[in-house]
């Protein structure tokens, strides 16, 4: 099978960056860890960290959406060039955790806008509350695929 | 373009620094006000992560409250899980038993290390040297394997419950010594790393000298925790609570009121959270772990005040008949701290102005409130969130 | 006929800059994570991988006030730095007499203003635009100017070229001072005769990196070759704590794999000229050990800068100007002392 230098050269570079969207930052800790805590280094997979969205591949978004963060995801997410792929790292980015569904005589928290699908779209899902280091690695490699394949 | 502000002040630009950022991971919005790259005047815009946690808890049943309440802050949730529960034990009177006093003690003190450490590797890399940050996380290792031993989860480990603990967080005699053998590799370490650091001339010579607080400063701005301590303003709420009693140790005051002195209170306050966990290990007294007969029932509004990682805080509640919470209200440490090093950071290069931010370790998530002043009658009204305050006075500028 | 040979020998030049700019920017973040006591990325990942995945992605139009100008200055930057490893080739060396000490100066000038231009122009989401509620009625000092990260890189990044530079010329000018000429070929015949006559493999006889005023300038040269390529501790103009990347912030898709291209062959070339004027030894294809040695000897200098950048932080203006000052005068006294002798 003849490998092109297209997707040699996706997949031996692959550049992450992270958008906190305001959750309780535990999530976001725990992707700090993973990258730059020397027992859990990400680098070693050939993933690199970026802050630039102008320079990333993979976006990674943790926390339950907020009312003030809804646009600027948006935007960011709109900067990133073709192809990209999105994971929601924790339990807030999937269905709100405890913001959007212990709610008690309010019935509804018109602040928390978790899921994140309903805002853009998702293909990674990785649950938790935190997850752990190693979970969020095999997140961001479960991602690939999509990448690879695209034209 | 100029513009004067109430100080009759002429600045030339603002560079603001929006929510997505690498400095303070969370999102904040700073605005610097600059003069040819020296700050004249700075101002932190809250509100990007206001999710509402009070307007939530209102008719929970009591024992929901641990929950949220401990993912309002991810690095100090064992903080706010104990003050919540502290006060429904001082309403109603209910007895906890001493061995569960000391395990609360022990998750509260190592997490304290862990977030010290959060932010001495956090203020690492705000000054730019990464490889003094990414060693300050592989020390922080060995801490949150203790606290995964007892808790059972690194980050939220909901250790305390109301009457005691979880039966899960019992201490037996293998894990006691290997909680210790873990402490003293951690000990070794984090000294040998400390007098590095604290040997480099490069890395001193960025903290010497920037973001200078005074004491009278810092008591009118109500700053508190190890930010006031390191101007010395001598007050530490562990001395006002009974279960630090059995204890010694000592409290660390500081006289510079400069960058240095915040990152050097905080590393030296590991020390001694190291020596009450190992008294705490070695006294652990027997007995059962949590108390279960009691009621929830009507309560009047009671508080509870509790030393954080970052500084003094306030939980308050009522219950009423059926033994549903009303009323809940937070105050966090981070709210007026953040203020205060906002006066310090004027004076100094906008790079140093955000390495003063960051000393302060501000824990954003904790500190978002929204409150109106109505400027002609002088009343002050409190709303639980952003919406409400649109839908009642629009977008008006 | 021998136009065509000097063009060969251009583009085969041209070659061999690109491959060695990418195993050096590999071999950097290698070594720098071995300090830090884990395992790096694979040496071409940073470099080579990196610029090729991102020619395969979909274009993007940079926000910018003049999109156009915007890409064109990186394209020029690639040209400026290859033309600068050009005059230094002994084929060239006859031509317009740019292989002088003016042609080298004047190339480095020309690239460290492109950073300024690159600033001037770009906005970008990340500064101003993201967050529009924080003006509202009582907010402090409302109506001034808002600058956008990219503004405030181009005025560092003008004062790191009026007074952070210098110790780099005055290092540059020693080995010239030392062969009392402003020509390239009088070095080379300063330091290794033998390269004129001999054709396998002449060594150098008496390069000035071990002479007394040599050493001392090389020491000027390293730093100075650490604040060109606005690396640690002299990253001020993008130090990613505060304002990011700098000027280049909006450069996506294939325009970032020209800006990658660009950092990564400065950092051969800066390499290669410091082994041409200090070591005597050039880089000359047609002899192909002499053309391994000099590769091999380009690699040292970038090594001992990643080393240097992992063991400090950002330093600030007032930290730089004192250390810009004292290094200059460490260099103009080795500079005087070998005129004068």
């Amino acid at each position: 099978m003849v490998v092109g230098l297209k997707e040699v050269s996706r997949r031996n570079a692959i550049h992450v960056m992270l958008v906190y969207s305001g959750g309780c930052n535990g999530c976001d800790i725990e992707v700090v860890n993973a990258i730059f805590s020397p027992r859990y280094d990400i680098e070693q997979y050939k993933v690199l960290i970026t802050w630039n969205p102008r320079e990333a591949d993979i976006l990674l978004v943790t926390g339950a959406i907020v009312y003030a963060m809804k646009e600027p995801l948006r935007k960011i997410y709109e900067m990133i060039p073709e192809p990209k792929a999105v994971v929601a790292v924790g339990s807030c980015a999937i269905n709100g955790c405890v913001f959007r569904n212990l709610v008690g005589d309010v019935k509804h928290n018109p602040e928390v806008l978790a899921p994140l699908e309903e805002i853009i779209p998702v293909d990674v899902k990785v649950p938790g509350c935190a997850p752990r280091p190693e979970d969020i690695v095999a997140g961001v490699v479960k991602a690939l695929p999509k990448i690879l394949k695209a034209p | 373009m100029q513009a004067p502000n109430k100080n009759q002040q002429v600045v030339e630009k603002e560079l603001p620094i929006g929510p997505v950022h690498p400095a303070l991971l969370e999102p904040f919005r700073i605005r610097f006000f600059v003069n040819d790259e020296i700050v004249e005047d700075c101002e932190v815009v809250l509100g990007t992560i206001h999710r509402g946690v009070e307007r939530i808890l209102e008719g929970q049943p009591v024992e929901r409250a641990l929950l949220i309440t401990e993912r309002v802050c991810g690095i100090c949730s064992n903080s706010h899980a104990w003050n919540s529960v502290r006060v429904v034990e001082r309403g109603l009177n209910i007895e906890i038993p001493p061995r569960a006093m000391y395990i609360r003690v022990i998750a509260q003190e190592v997490q304290r290390i862990a977030s010290h450490l959060i932010f001495l590797g956090h203020a690492m890399e705000v000054i730019g040297h990464e490889t003094f940050a990414m060693r300050a996380f592989l020390l922080r290792e060995s801490f949150m394997d203790i606290l995964y031993y007892i808790g059972g989860n690194r980050v939220h480990p909901s250790v305390p419950v109301i009457g005691g603990v979880r039966p899960r967080c019992e201490i037996t005699e293998g894990l006691k010594k290997l909680i210790l053998e873990l402490l003293d590799r951690g000990e070794k370490m984090f000294k040998a790393y400390v007098e590095r650091v604290l040997a480099d001339p490069l890395v001193m010579s960025r903290v010497t000298g920037t973001g200078y607080l005074s004491k009278e400063d810092a008591i009118r701005l109500h700053a508190v925790g190890p930010t006031a301590r390191a101007s010395n303003v001598r007050f530490d709420w562990r001395m006002e609570m009974d279960e630090y009693k059995p204890f010694t140790f000592d409290y660390i005051f500081l006289e510079d009121g400069d960058n240095k002195a915040r990152v050097v209170a905080r590393a030296l306050e590991i020390f001694e959270c190291i020596k009450i966990v190992r008294q705490a290990l070695k006294d652990l007294p027997e007995g059962p772990l949590v108390n279960r007969n009691w009621v929830p029932k009507r309560m009047k509004f009671t508080d509870s005040y509790n030393e954080a990682p970052r500084g003094e805080l306030y939980h308050s509640y009522a219950l009423d008949d059926y033994g549903r919470l009303r009323h809940y209200k937070i105050r966090t440490p981070t709210i007026t701290s953040l203020h205060a090093v906002e006066y310090a950071a004027i004076g100094d290069h906008v790079t140093d102005a955000v390495l003063t931010i960051a000393s302060a370790d501000p824990c954003l998530s904790c500190c978002q409130r929204v409150e109106v002043v109505d400027v002609k009658s002088k009343k002050c009204k409190m709303f639980s969130s952003p919406i409400e305050v649109v839908k009642k006075y629009g977008w008006k500028r | 006929m021998s136009v065509l040979f000097s063009r060969g020998i251009c583009v085969i030049s041209a070659s061999i800059a690109l491959l060695m700019g990418s195993v050096i920017a590999g071999m950097e973040r290698k070594v720098q994570a071995r300090i830090q006591q884990r395992i790096g990325p694979p040496i071409l990942t940073p470099g080579f991988w990196s610029w090729l995945k991102f020619y395969y992605k979909k274009k993007v139009r940079p926000l910018a006030t003049a999109p156009s100008f915007y890409i064109w200055t990186v394209v020029l930057g690639i040209f400026v730095v290859l033309l600068l490893l050009i005059v230094t080739l002994p084929p060239v060396w006859g031509f317009l007499g740019l292989a002088s000490i003016l042609g080298v100066v004047g190339f480095l000038k020309l690239e460290e203003l492109l950073y300024v231009l690159m600033g001037s122009v770009s906005q970008s989401i990340m500064s101003v635009p993201l967050f529009p509620w924080d003006i509202v009625r009582g907010g402090k000092v409302l109506g001034t100017r808002r600058e956008f990260f990219e503004q405030q890189s181009a005025l560092r990044a003008l004062k790191m070229i009026g007074l952070g530079s210098i110790p780099l010329y005055v290092a540059i000018a020693v080995p010239f001072a030392m062969a009392k000429s402003p020509y390239i070929s009088d070095v080379i015949r300063l330091q290794n005769p033998a390269f004129f006559t001999e054709s396998i493999f002449p060594l150098p006889s008496s390069p000035a990196f071990f002479t007394v005023y040599g050493f001392f300038a090389s020491i000027v040269f390293f730093i100075g070759y650490v604040i060109l390529l606005n690396d640690k501790p002299f990253n001020i103009i993008k130090p990613k704590i505060d304002i990011m990347e700098g000027g280049t912030l909006e450069y996506g898709a294939i325009y970032r794999a020209y800006m990658y291209i660009f950092s990564q062959v400065m950092a051969f070339v800066l390499s290669s000229v410091y082994v041409t004027l200090f070591l005597g030894i050039p880089l000359d294809v047609t002899r192909p050990a002499l053309l391994a040695l000099h590769l091999v000897l380009t690699l040292p200098l970038p090594i001992f800068k990643a080393v240097l950048a992992a063991f400090s932080p950002v330093l600030t203006f007032r930290q730089i100007y004192s250390a810009s000052a004292g290094l200059t005068a460490i260099g103009a006294f080795a500079l005087i002392a070998s005129l004068i002798i």
